[in-house]
């Protein structure tokens, strides 16, 4: 495989969006090729995630459309399709295209919009990434999924729900410095606590929000990269899958899917958590940053509460994650979230973040859940 | 697909019945719920129909407050992962348990509960 990097990235403005995801995406990527100084000719193909598009915007054959709005209709597109992590999934896919020889200049992104709907229809949309036949007819939900992590973890390491809560506090305090984040408030321990339960023990401010929002990246080849003016390089890219019904996949205080794509790039990139200076991982809700600070190496099986409590992953802390304000804050564009994470840590890698700049960050990881914990990509970034 | 495999609408015709049923590989004995095309153990594609007790303890929990628009008119509503006597677990609604004497470790038994007029895993108390 040769060398690939990543030498543009653009990121629109997470919220509320009066646009289609197609118009999200073409914004983001425009701004990711003129921050590669690339002019769009020499993208070679697009790797592309969208969630729920057929259901909020009654729009399938996303990857043609995006293109045909940015302005490249003639470009090979594929759509990935992954849950919350089909543009990390796309990106995965795409670091192949390039390091393979196939292609020297890619575009990767995603874009989701779900706020033209009510709540209680993309809620229900998001379930559809639950099993139809067993899960969704009980009702399952997405926050449900992940209250049942969060009892695990509780009853089996002792994790409370003011552990759960410092979460939320930590990645809202870092939203309030992005400006592209969805939330821009500092919040209490106390306006977690008692906010409205959504599925017990998960509250209202355990879970991040529904979002609007588009993301992209340019990936280039060593040769085209050694030109750009900032490479940051793709030290290792992988994916895990695990099972799909909650029933079939054991213990629940894990994600073994974590566990396993973690393994995969450390060993791809022959570094380890111990040399990750920043991180950007999926905090779809609070006990999900827990859950993946242990499975990503970061803290042992069981201290990722305490971690969370004590602000070692603060920024400023031991190893500071989701400096971008995370899900939580920033928001949760789902077709666009692997992606924008991704974009945070080359910004990060840069030493381009401003007042959320992770001080001299060398190396960089991130991680993306996918629906039900039956998916999980992790990637590994180096600068020069 | 074997004969003997269970299909996902048989399953649900046993639970209407008021029965559960796993699988049994044939090759190495592993259990699991169906369907399953391969044993995820040995890789063998027989399979025998196994009953289930139905008596089980509750492994993880939670009462879902913010339905879905299809199950908004049933909230509250607790959901439980139990694990079975025989070892495989299944996701299912609890019913007839107060939602604060819910508990990780509290036993249940299965019992068939209709949702929107389809069949699905219930448990109530043991």
């Amino acid at each position: 495989m040769r060398r690939v990097a990543v030498i543009g990235v653009g990121v629109t403005k997470f919220g509320r969006h009066e646009r289609t995801s197609a118009e999200l995406f073409a914004e983001a990527a425009a701004d990711a090729l003129a921050d590669a100084e690339t002019p769009a000719s020499r993208v070679q193909a697009l790797y592309y995630g969208n969630v729920v598009g057929g259901e909020t915007e009654k729009q399938l054959h996303t990857g043609p459309q995006a293109a045909s709005v940015l302005g490249i209709p003639t470009v090979p597109t594929t759509r990935f399709e992954t849950a919350c992590a089909s543009s990390h999934a796309a990106f995965r896919h795409a670091v192949m295209e390039v390091g393979s020889g196939a292609s020297d200049v890619v575009l990767v992104g995603g874009a989701e919009r779900v706020l033209n709907v009510p709540t209680a229809d993309s809620t229900e949309y998001f379930a559809y990434a639950s099993d139809a036949s067993w899960e969704q007819t009980l009702g399952l939900t997405f926050p449900g999924v992940f209250a049942l992590v969060a009892r695990a973890h509780m009853h089996k390491h002792g994790t409370t729900e003011e552990q759960m809560a410092a979460v939320a506090v930590k990645n809202h305090k870092h939203g309030v410095l992005n400006p592209k984040a969805q939330f821009r408030k500092e919040i209490t321990l106390e306006t977690v606590l008692s906010s409205p339960k959504v599925a017990d023990p998960l509250k209202l401010y355990d879970c991040c929000p529904f979002t609007d929002g588009g993301a992209a990246l340019v990936l280039a080849s060593e040769d085209v990269a050694r030109r750009a003016r900032r490479p940051i390089w793709v030290l290792g890219s992988a994916a895990a899958s695990d099972w799909m019904l909650i029933g079939d996949k054991g213990d629940l205080s894990r994600v073994p899917a974590t566990e396993r794509a973690a393994a995969a790039a450390y060993r791809q990139a022959r570094i380890g958590p111990q040399d990750v200076d920043v991180v950007e991982l999926h905090d779809c809700f609070t006990i999900a940053e827990i859950v993946a600070t242990e499975g990503l190496g970061l803290f042992e099986p069981g201290a990722g509460g305490l971690a969370a409590e004590k602000g070692w992953t603060s920024l400023g802390g031991k190893i500071p994650v989701n400096p971008s304000g995370g899900l939580k804050a920033k928001g949760h564009p789902i077709g666009a979230t692997g992606a924008a994470q991704i974009c945070e840590v080359v910004t990060q890698l840069r030493g381009e973040a401003g007042p959320r700049q992770v001080e001299g960050a060398r190396r960089g990881l991130t991680h993306t859940l996918g629906g039900n914990t039956a998916t999980v990509l992790v990637s590994l970034f180096g600068r020069d | 697909m074997t004969e003997s495999t269970v299909t996902i609408g048989r399953f649900f015709e046993h639970v209407r019945d008021g029965a559960l049923t796993a699988i049994r590989c044939e090759g190495c004995g592993a259990l699991a719920v169906p369907p399953k095309e391969l044993c995820p153990e040995c890789g063998a594609r027989r399979w025998e129909p196994v009953p289930l007790s139905g008596d089980g303890t509750i492994a993880s929990y939670t009462i879902i407050r913010v339905a879905p628009r299809g199950h908004a008119d049933e909230a509250p509503y607790a959901i439980a992962a139990v694990r079975l006597r025989e070892g495989v677990s299944l996701l299912g609604r609890v019913v007839d348990v107060p939602l604060d004497a819910l508990a990780i470790g509290l036993a249940v038994r299965f019992r068939p509960i209709v949702v929107k007029d389809r069949p699905v895993v219930g448990f109530g108390p043991a």
